[in-house]
């Protein structure tokens, strides 16, 4: 069998298409690639791009309801705007302050100072957080702070305006601290994710054989269509015709083919998946934009290639080998 | 008390190599890959890549154990190519990829807003 000689380049070239980008949410086509190529971005992009959160949280006082670790890690779930992230250093790899942690290079410091004075109860919530680097911020207070800048109307204790709920505070009870966020990865632990959603499916592609179908009565074709459990097939109401309707809505769940079968009518359908093209669906914490978490995964699946290639004395060992006592 | 640190999960210990090749000491052309704190996400697309390769006779990977935090690549070539060329060759093409993918995904974005522009 002839083969090409070595160092022949085997390399794919996807296509992309995007459907549909929001601040907050992405819907694109990829092609020409296989599986594991979807699944690396999509396993990067929910553990591995880096954003900043609350590490490390040191209580002054604290006489609310909950406990001090129960507030600490709520806090560390607040989403942070980390557009800084992939510039920053990690703490533990930060030689500015000598894996203390806490140098404007590798951290931001916040501070949350409530105190109930009235008979109303006081909710404490992430528009409470002061914190000492305006590019680092819950991710509500630079919206709301957007909305200011773009001059519409802003009500700060409507809807999505209230911040995120960290305690509530009864007359007389106060909550003091201050609190250090750091860059991190969702590996480490999932409050550093910027994924909210990260799916990706196969694109169907469905045959139907139209000529085994016109032998269907009316009904034997509504009842084929309401078969599947999602909206993929419906019929035209002028010709009669069964058509494909949202081939997306198809989840695989083989019931026309299993329906079909059940009529007398093997073949009726014909359901494959495009094994080189996916539908993904993106969706963030608000911690990074949609985009910059899939350009973001690209470049961190490019380093993290980078750091597995052979270093020179790898080869060279290899080759040596093979001098000293290879077969 | 005595679970790991999350950190060992992708921190490699200082004194130990990223990647260590020992050839197989029976079959020419054979290799095992050993690579320290990576996964699936790594070694399926390595894998996947080394396949495209009609050189390559055998590719596989493993995780050997969730607590042990490295995966192993195992390479069979012909005699025209060998272990660490095939495994070069597909973290580069791997690698050219994403680049290629980058550059798309900003070239859409850019149509996109072009798109958006006109009417
Ligand atoms: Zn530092």
């Amino acid at each position: 069998m002839d083969r090409p000689a070595a160092g022949a380049s085997y390399q794919r070239f996807p296509r992309v298409r995007i459907r549909e980008l929001r601040d907050d949410y992405a819907k694109f086509e990829l092609r020409d690639t296989d599986a594991s190529m979807a699944n690396a971005l999509r396993r990067v992009m929910i553990a591995e791009v880096p954003t900043v959160a609350i590490d490390l949280v040191e209580i002054e006082v604290n006489s609310s309801v909950l406990n001090d670790e129960f507030i600490a890690h709520r806090l560390g779930l607040i989403p942070l705007t980390s557009a800084a992230a992939m510039q920053m250093r990690f703490s533990r790899d930060c030689d500015a302050c000598d894996g203390d942690g806490s140098c404007e290079y590798c951290s931001v410091e916040f501070h949350l100072a409530a105190r109930a004075e009235s008979d109303q109860t006081l909710e404490v919530t992430s528009n409470d957080l002061r914190s000492n680097d305006p590019k680092v911020c819950p991710v509500d207070q630079a919206r709301a702070y957007q909305q200011a800048l773009s001059g519409s109307d802003f009500d700060p204790n409507t809807g999505d305006q209230r911040g995120i709920l960290i305690v509530k505070l009864r007359r007389g009870q106060e909550l003091r601290l201050r609190a250090i966020a750091r860059k991190g990865i969702g590996k480490d632990h999932a409050k550093w994710s910027p994924a909210a959603t990260v799916t990706f499916m196969y694109e169907p592609d469905i045959r139907i054989n139209e000529e085994l179908m016109e032998t269907l009565t009316l009904d034997e074709k509504r009842s084929w269509v309401e078969s599947s459990p999602t909206k993929v097939f419906a019929i035209d109401p002028i010709t009669e015709q069964v058509r494909v309707a949202d081939a997306e809505e198809y989840t695989y769940d083989d019931e026309v083919i299993k329906k079909a079968e059940a009529m007398g009518k093997p073949g009726l359908v014909e359901i494959n998946a495009k094994e080189d093209s996916f539908i993904f669906t993106v969706e963030t914490t608000g911690a990074i934009t949609a985009y910059e978490l899939i350009m973001n995964a690209i470049t961190v699946l490019r380093q993290k290639l980078d750091a597995v290639r052979l270093q020179d004395d790898d080869g060279d060992l290899g080759e040596l080998d093979a001098h000293l006592g290879g077969p | 008390m005595n679970a790991p640190d999350r950190y060992e999960r992708f921190v490699v210990p200082e004194g130990t190599k990223k990647v260590s090749y020992e050839r197989d000491t029976k079959i020419v052309n054979a290799a095992s890959f050993t690579i320290e704190r990576e996964d699936h996400t790594i070694g399926n697309i390595v894998r996947m890549q080394l396949h495209r390769d009609p050189n390559v006779l055998f590719a596989g990977y493993k995780l050997p154990h969730p607590l042990q935090y490295k995966i192993i690549v195992r390479i069979h070539t012909t005699s025209q190519s060998s272990p660490t060329q095939a495994y070069s060759q597909a973290i580069s093409d791997l690698d050219k990829e994403l680049e290629y993918l980058k550059q798309a995904f900003e070239d859409e974005k850019n149509r996109r807003e072009q798109r958006q522009e006109l009417p």
